[in-house]
């Protein structure tokens, strides 16, 4: 009924092809984007932006990063959080060497650095697949980190060899470090997922994206049809870690404030490998899916006994967390194996025939 | 998607509002880990931390009249939950105790501007111990640097003189918390001329240091300092009873100091030494006082033997040393329920006397300390506790850390760390 398409007529190929063939999922983006950008941040308290917005948001920039060159280009990459670290410290050494440095533009300059990194560690993708190239990104993985602990420039000498952010100005406000506002902060941290996630939607879409999944569903078929590999992974991997390299510049300077070399061990690759798994390889919707299971789910777990007042201890309450969250990733994977956001799509298509199936 | 945040923020703010809405009572909440990793080390000291204010509520009815909740957000020692916990409790907290180093990075440079005081007893940056640049940090009783120089005290007599031309180990975590005391153990090896030869092991290296004792060996030290944590602990001890490293030459941190860590080493481990602000007197009046008030009525997680354990124990002495800065700040300011700010200044403002120490029923259970504006961690000293195959016991006389060298680096490392933060409102001390 909502979702009904009758007289909704394409009248040209363009109308066609249009990005929301139905009128309903527009309306429905549009309502979201009024949601993100005017109702949470006038509604929402200082918890809500530190704990749910914000590192949902991050989560989700991340894993879509991710889901370009698993999902799209079907390269898999267990290095996430390494690359995530090397945009996290790239942004640190330019904040700190040039401290008159714009910090967003710091932020979307140092993707460019872990998109450099990314490509040198794609390289043997040219040769190797599936799970041995896993292995290569895990080399990725242990080698960065080492870095991140051993190259003390990377840290400035500090004692304790960890990052801080500084206080940074834009415009006279403080957008990073302890004296920024989280509502700041959110709106910067939203208009940076909103830009790269409509450049991933117009890049999925387009030349590239086409030549990634052709070269994911059979790289040999991709090459007999003029579709250069070579381009086609290392694109995928350099687009890939640009994403991956600004959500982590995003992860410290926006939300963390501070990071340790091993904040971005391999839990956090996988953290962010099971975000884009759950979420659905293969599109860009999952990611926020997945982001708000994974990421915002628990944090909402672990205020209901407070909330509806019952007498668990706080240790309990982490127990019974680990364990619902578990059981619901199992469940979700079990009814719909492609993720949410194909559970979403088998939604909206069985909403658009309601309530005359055939 | 809409919805599920529409009803996530909903359920944060009825929490929030919930809490709020408690009357004459001070909220004093603990970041704890009693899950994770570190869970074995963070049950005992939890326990005696809540256990010493549910007595006080139990025989006192709280502080000056006033109930004190004292309540727990797990965290499991990870970073991401010690800030979602943060968030949660700095409504109506008037102190935070956040633990974990990786969580007290974080916190520290919100603690100026959401003005909680931040309480890291045995813990945290030993620069902290500078009141004019930390404001709201306290670190009390003691400091890591302050444990270094104990332990030096503790190894090489009062003037640390005995330690010349030795050849020591350093095996510290490769982490900012085994970090810590290296500036000050790398000054004193120039000073006093011993060799420093430190050992780092990762964090993925915790539970199988063969590499790192192998290095031991052939380096073949006078002492072995060890600046463990959580799996580290047993790592390192059962490595050097099956090199058969003499364990009097052994000699730890206050955090490698558990004794179900040499509960599985049992009498190998014997002459085992670790340093301690905190020393285990399990027939204190304030041990009975618990027995009777706390766990006779079922009102703890603890049993029996942890009560008699360095840890729980140590608990007690952090939570102590809270109250007295409540206490203190309550009769400053003339009101049962103080607020974050008012705190700050009970914390600032401790004074811990023998007397008022025996008044607490702890005697012989913490040295007396006192705390100031410029003197943030109070130096109270602290004693080498020796394991004696069975338990703790008491092995040194009371020594104290070398205040006026620590007070110096603790100056220079705190503008440090002010200038990188800037700007970093500070407070001006007299005297």
């Amino acid at each position: 009924m909502l979702y009904r398409t009758a007289g909704q007529f394409k009248t040209s190929y363009k109308a066609d092809q249009a990005l929301f063939p139905v009128r309903q999922d527009a309306v429905l983006l549009g309502v979201i984007l009024i949601l993100a950008w005017v109702v949470f941040p006038l509604m929402a308290s200082e918890f809500t932006f530190q704990t749910l917005l914000i590192p949902i948001l991050i989560y989700s920039l991340a894993a879509l990063g991710l889901n370009l060159l698993t999902g799209y280009a079907g390269q898999l990459s267990l290095g996430t959080a390494a690359f995530m670290g090397v945009g996290a410290y790239a942004c640190y050494k330019m904040i700190t060497l040039m401290p008159w440095m714009n910090p967003l533009v710091a932020i979307l300059l140092s993707g460019v650095f872990s998109a450099g990194v990314g490509v040198a560690f794609g390289i043997p993708s040219l040769r190797i697949k599936g799970f041995y190239l896993a292995i290569a990104t895990l080399a990725a993985q242990f080698f960065l980190v080492w870095l991140f602990e051993k190259w003390g420039w990377l840290y400035n000498y500090n004692a304790s060899g960890a990052i801080q952010v500084p206080n940074l100005e834009m415009f006279g406000v403080y957008v990073a470090g302890p004296q920024a506002s989280s509502t700041v902060q959110y709106y910067v941290v939203l208009g940076i997922v909103t830009l790269l996630t409509i450049v991933c939607i117009n890049l999925t879409r387009g030349t590239l994206g086409r030549t990634w999944k052709a070269t994911r569903d059979m790289d040999i078929a991709a090459e007999l049809i003029g579709i250069n590999l070579m381009r086609s992974k290392l694109t995928a991997f350099a687009v890939s870690s640009y994403m991956v390299g600004v959500a982590g510049a995003l992860f410290v300077f926006m939300w963390r404030g501070a990071a340790e070399p091993n904040l971005f061990d391999i839990p956090l690759s996988f953290r962010i490998l099971f975000i884009a798994i759950i979420g659905g390889l293969g599109s860009i919707m999952g990611n926020y899916l997945g982001a708000i299971l994974i990421v915002g789910l628990p944090v909402v777990l672990n205020t209901l006994p407070a909330a509806f007042g019952l007498p668990i201890s706080p240790a309990t309450v982490e127990h019974l967390n680990v364990m619902i969250v578990g059981a619901l990733i199992l469940f979700f994977l079990i009814i719909e194996p492609h993720g949410l956001a194909r559970l979403w799509a088998l939604i909206r298509e069985k909403l658009i025939i309601w309530p005359f199936p055939h | 998607m809409r919805n599920f945040r529409r009803i996530a923020t909903g359920v944060a703010l009825g929490a929030l509002l919930a809490g709020g809405a408690a009357a004459q009572e001070i909220s004093a909440p603990n970041l704890s880990y009693r899950t994770g990793p570190f869970a074995a080390t963070g049950i005992p000291v939890m326990n005696g931390q809540i256990d010493y204010f549910t007595m006080l509520n139990e025989r006192d009815g709280g502080i000056g009249g006033v109930k004190i909740n004292f309540y727990e957000c797990e965290t499991g020692y990870n970073t991401e939950k010690g800030v979602e916990c943060y968030e949660k409790t700095k409504g109506d907290a008037v102190v935070t105790q956040p633990w974990s180093t990786g969580i007290t990075l974080q916190v520290l440079p919100k603690s100026n501007v959401d003005e909680i005081p931040i309480l890291a007893p045995g813990y945290g940056f030993s620069a902290m111990a500078d009141g004019s640049v930390f404001k709201w940090a306290f670190n009390l009783p003691s400091s890591y640097w302050d444990a270094a120089s104990m332990i030096l005290k503790g190894i090489g007599g009062e003037d640390m003189s005995e330690l010349s031309g030795k050849k020591i180990a350093f095996l510290h975590l490769d982490h900012p918390f085994g970090k810590e005391p290296l500036p000050y153990l790398e000054k004193k090896a120039e000073d006093i001329g011993f060799e420093l030869v430190p050992i780092p092991v990762g964090l993925k290296e915790m539970q199988n240091q063969s590499a790192q004792w192998l290095q031991i060996r052939r380096e073949r030290p006078d002492y072995v300092i060890m600046w463990g944590w959580g799996a580290m602990n047993i790592g390192a001890l059962t490595e050097a009873v099956k090199t058969r490293y003499p364990m009097d030459q052994f000699v730890g941190v206050w955090w490698s100091g558990h004794s179900d860590d040499l509960q599985v080493v049992g009498a190998d481990g014997a002459g085992y030494r670790s340093i301690s602000f905190n020393a285990p007197v399990s027939d204190a009046q304030v041990m009975a006082d618990i027995q009777t008030h706390v766990a006779d009525k079922g009102l703890t997680e603890s049993d029996e033997e942890q009560r008699s354990e360095v840890f729980y124990q140590r608990g007690l002495v952090m939570s102590a040393a809270l109250a007295e800065a409540i206490a203190a700040a309550q009769e400053e300011f003339g009101t049962g329920e103080i607020n974050a700010e008012q705190l700050r200044w009970g914390l600032e403002n401790i004074d811990l006397t023998e007397e008022r120490i025996a008044e607490l029923g702890m005697t012989g259970m913490v040295a007396p300390f006192s705390t100031s504006c410029s003197n943030h961690t109070g130096h109270s000293g602290g004693w080498l506790l020796e394991w004696d195959g069975e338990q703790f016991v008491k092995a040194s006389d009371h020594l104290m850390a070398d205040a006026d060298e620590l007070a110096e680096m603790e100056v220079a490392a705190a503008k440090e760390y002010a200038d990188a933060n800037a700007p970093w409102p500070t407070q001006e001390c007299d005297g």
